[in-house]
């Protein structure tokens, strides 16, 4: 086999022979074609329609605009409204979840009776698709027979049945906490890997050393974490942002505007208003500002793991 | 303070086992101390009571005259290193050493002229910055002890600290370590399964085995008066020979098949008068001579194994095959037949069926 200078190379930087490469092309080829069919294509052509007035209610004329899509999204007002709630619902769900799947893995990295019951139990909320998820807080918090009207009003914490997700105020803080309830066990699981491998030695050490409970968790297992716990927030904040089922399903956008985020704006622009050029613009600005976060976030936070 | 004494204590976990049955020891201040027995024996555990990391069932643990079974670990006046060296990975070597110190709320100006000192001692100043995983082995454990040392703990734990080590580097470390017992002037307490680092490092030897004290004494009175055959088995390279026989002519000749040893005066007035007794004799590896008079061993040599100074020889006795350690000088080859003189003052006698030693209680 002839090998050419700057060929392919292997695993271990040996050079790949010109043979090896042809039939690795052929062996990837069926997956390669996959891919493009419905991975690259799709993101490709979106991004072509962006650049055109498309709307199906008046689907014979197209014409081409060019990137006035985007500007017509970004001086719209509600885009910058929905922009804040996106944001706001990240905040408060993001830290919530690292907040509570923490102490579920700190918990459930401890011996004690019942923790497999629990670890199982754990699992449940996963376990349950985004949609059911949805029906099932969807009934939870009904106004006329929901379970949290009942519990609080048989706890005699209110007097009369709310409607609580009519509340303006209330709506993204309860829908965040549906979308809580739903990632805290995969990043709680994630959590704890990261905990089970932090050497049990370096406890002992620790405290040999005269580090008490409270400074074993600062020095030890923080640390330790760090890139779990980074992974975790990635993942979950990336997740929180483009989020979209909860929100239909709960409130479509509402009451008013208030759960107006960016991923229902850009179902509303794209399948309610039939406008696929400016619904399309929308969705590119919303992956990119996706992807410099995430870029931003592993670039700052993550060089220090 | 640094006497450390165990008084019958226990060590049974939640699932049923037990650890350490009734162990009283009594260690003195600024005595060097070695655990030594095969693994699951009880050695470390014994270690983690003392060290507070793991919690005594029954008995008592006294520093001094303090009772500490329930102080916790970071709050007894103890150093510990480990195996696994267990430098904290986020920290540098400084943050590594100067940990203890910072916890116990030392100043920092004391602080770092300690870390300084420690550093300089251990030849580890220039690796001051860096962190764990850019440092090799050696300087890793030099990097444990550094921590444990500028302490001043009243005692220093060290469980199994040299066997992730190379064999150089660990003959190396053991004289270090000897030389910081005699700096430190404090206790150490040491865990091996290493004969030889026993050997070479401790003032008393504990030879425990699952979880029971099989004797204390000093390197040279575990090696030449063993109490039992695990003991003598355990130390030695190669291990002590044994042939299985009885006592004849009221306990002064030992007699297996053909072969018959006189025992010297002295060890069969021990052993006392009883004919027929079946018993163990044990011979160490060097003590035969191709050359010497006296009690001789015939055989067949079945394998020549040369190490260097000396050489192995596999000698068929009696049916068994014996390992002697002889010097370079004799001309053996495979096959054929040797006499060897042995020493009978340093042969070791037990008790067939117990394996105690008749010579020595």
């Amino acid at each position: 086999m002839s090998i050419r200078a700057g060929a392919l190379r292997g695993v271990f930087g040996a050079p790949v022979s010109r043979y090896d490469q042809a039939s690795a092309l052929w062996l990837l080829a069926p997956m390669l074609a996959v891919l493009l069919v419905v991975a690259v294509f799709p993101v490709l052509y979106s991004f072509w329609i962006s650049l055109f007035d498309l709307r199906l209610t008046r689907p014979h004329r197209v014409p081409f605009v060019g990137l006035d899509n985007y500007l017509e999204v970004l001086q719209d007002e509600l885009f910058w409204s929905s922009v804040w709630r996106t944001t706001s619902f990240t905040l408060m769900s993001v830290t919530a979840i690292m907040v509570i799947a923490l102490a579920m893995a700190l918990l459930l990295n401890e011996e004690f009776r019942g923790r497999r019951f629990l670890s199982a139990m754990l699992l449940v909320p996963w376990a349950i698709p985004y949609v059911a998820n949805g029906l099932m807080w969807k009934w939870i918090y009904d106004s006329g027979y929901g379970a949290l009207n009942g519990l609080l009003f048989q706890l005699d914490f209110i007097d009369k049945y709310m409607v609580w997700l009519g509340d303006s105020h209330k709506t993204l803080a309860l829908i965040a906490n549906a979308f809580v309830w739903k990632e805290v066990p995969l990043a709680t699981i994630l959590l704890l890997v990261g905990l089970k491998s932090i050497p049990a030695d370096l406890y002992s050490a620790a405290r040999v050393d005269g580090a008490d409970l409270w400074r074993r968790f600062v020095h030890i297992t923080l640390p330790a974490l760090r890139p779990s716990f980074m992974l975790v927030m990635i993942y979950e904040t990336m997740m929180a942002i483009r989020h979209f089922d909860l929100f239909f399903i709960l409130t479509e956008g509402g009451p008013a505007e208030a759960s107006h985020v960016l991923a229902w704006q850009v179902y509303v622009e794209t399948f309610r208003k039939l406008s696929f050029g400016t619904g399309s613009a929308l969705a590119y600005i919303m992956a990119l500002v996706t992807f410099l976060l995430a870029f931003w976030l592993i670039r700052t936070l993550g060089r220090k793991l | 303070m640094a006497r450390i004494r165990l008084e019958s204590v226990g060590k049974r976990y939640p699932n049923g086992f037990v650890a350490l049955e009734e162990l009283s020891l009594e260690i003195a201040d600024r005595e060097f101390v070695v655990l030594l027995g095969p693994s699951g024996c009880g050695k470390s555990t014994t270690l983690n009571l003392i060290a507070g990391l793991e919690d005594v069932t029954a008995g008592s643990l006294y520093f001094d005259s303090t009772l500490m079974n329930v102080v916790p670990a970071h709050k007894r006046d103890v150093a510990m290193v480990f195996q696994s060296y267990a430098l904290y990975p986020h920290k540098s070597v400084y943050e590594n050493i100067a940990f203890g110190l910072r916890m116990r709320g030392h100043p920092r100006a004391e602080i770092e002229s300690r870390v300084k000192d420690a550093a300089r001692s251990l030849e580890i100043e220039p690796l001051l910055e860096r962190r764990p995983h850019q440092l090799s082995g050696g300087q890793r454990q030099r990097v444990a002890l550094g921590r444990a040392l500028v302490r001043q703990p009243a005692a220093f734990l060290m469980d199994e600290p040299l066997s992730n080590l190379d064999a150089a580097l660990r003959i190396a470390m053991r004289a270090e370590i000897k030389k910081l017992h005699h700096t430190m002037r404090t206790t150490f307490v040491y865990v091996t399964h290493d004969q030889a680092e026993a050997l070479t490092l401790a003032d008393r030897i504990v030879v425990m085995r699952e979880g029971v004290i099989q004797q204390i004494g000093s390197p040279e009175e575990i090696y030449d008066r063993p109490r039992n055959t695990f003991v003598a088995s355990f130390l030695g390279n190669p291990p002590i020979n044994y042939l299985e026989g009885t006592l004849a002519a009221d306990g002064a000749r030992f007699v297996r098949g053909g072969l018959s040893l006189a025992l010297p005066p002295e060890l069969s007035k021990k052993i006392g008068a009883e004919n027929g007794r079946q018993v163990r004799l044990g011979i160490r590896a060097e003590d035969v001579d191709p050359r010497g008079t006296g009690e001789t061993l015939q055989g067949r040599i079945s394998s020549v194994l040369p190490v260097g100074s000396d050489q192995f020889l596999g000698v068929e006795v009696e049916g068994t095959t014996l390992f002697f350690r002889v010097g370079r000088e004799l001309r053996a080859a495979e096959g054929e037949n040797v006499a060897l003189s042995v020493n009978m003052n340093r042969a070791q006698i037990f008790d067939s069926s117990s394996g105690a030693s008749l010579l020595w209680k």
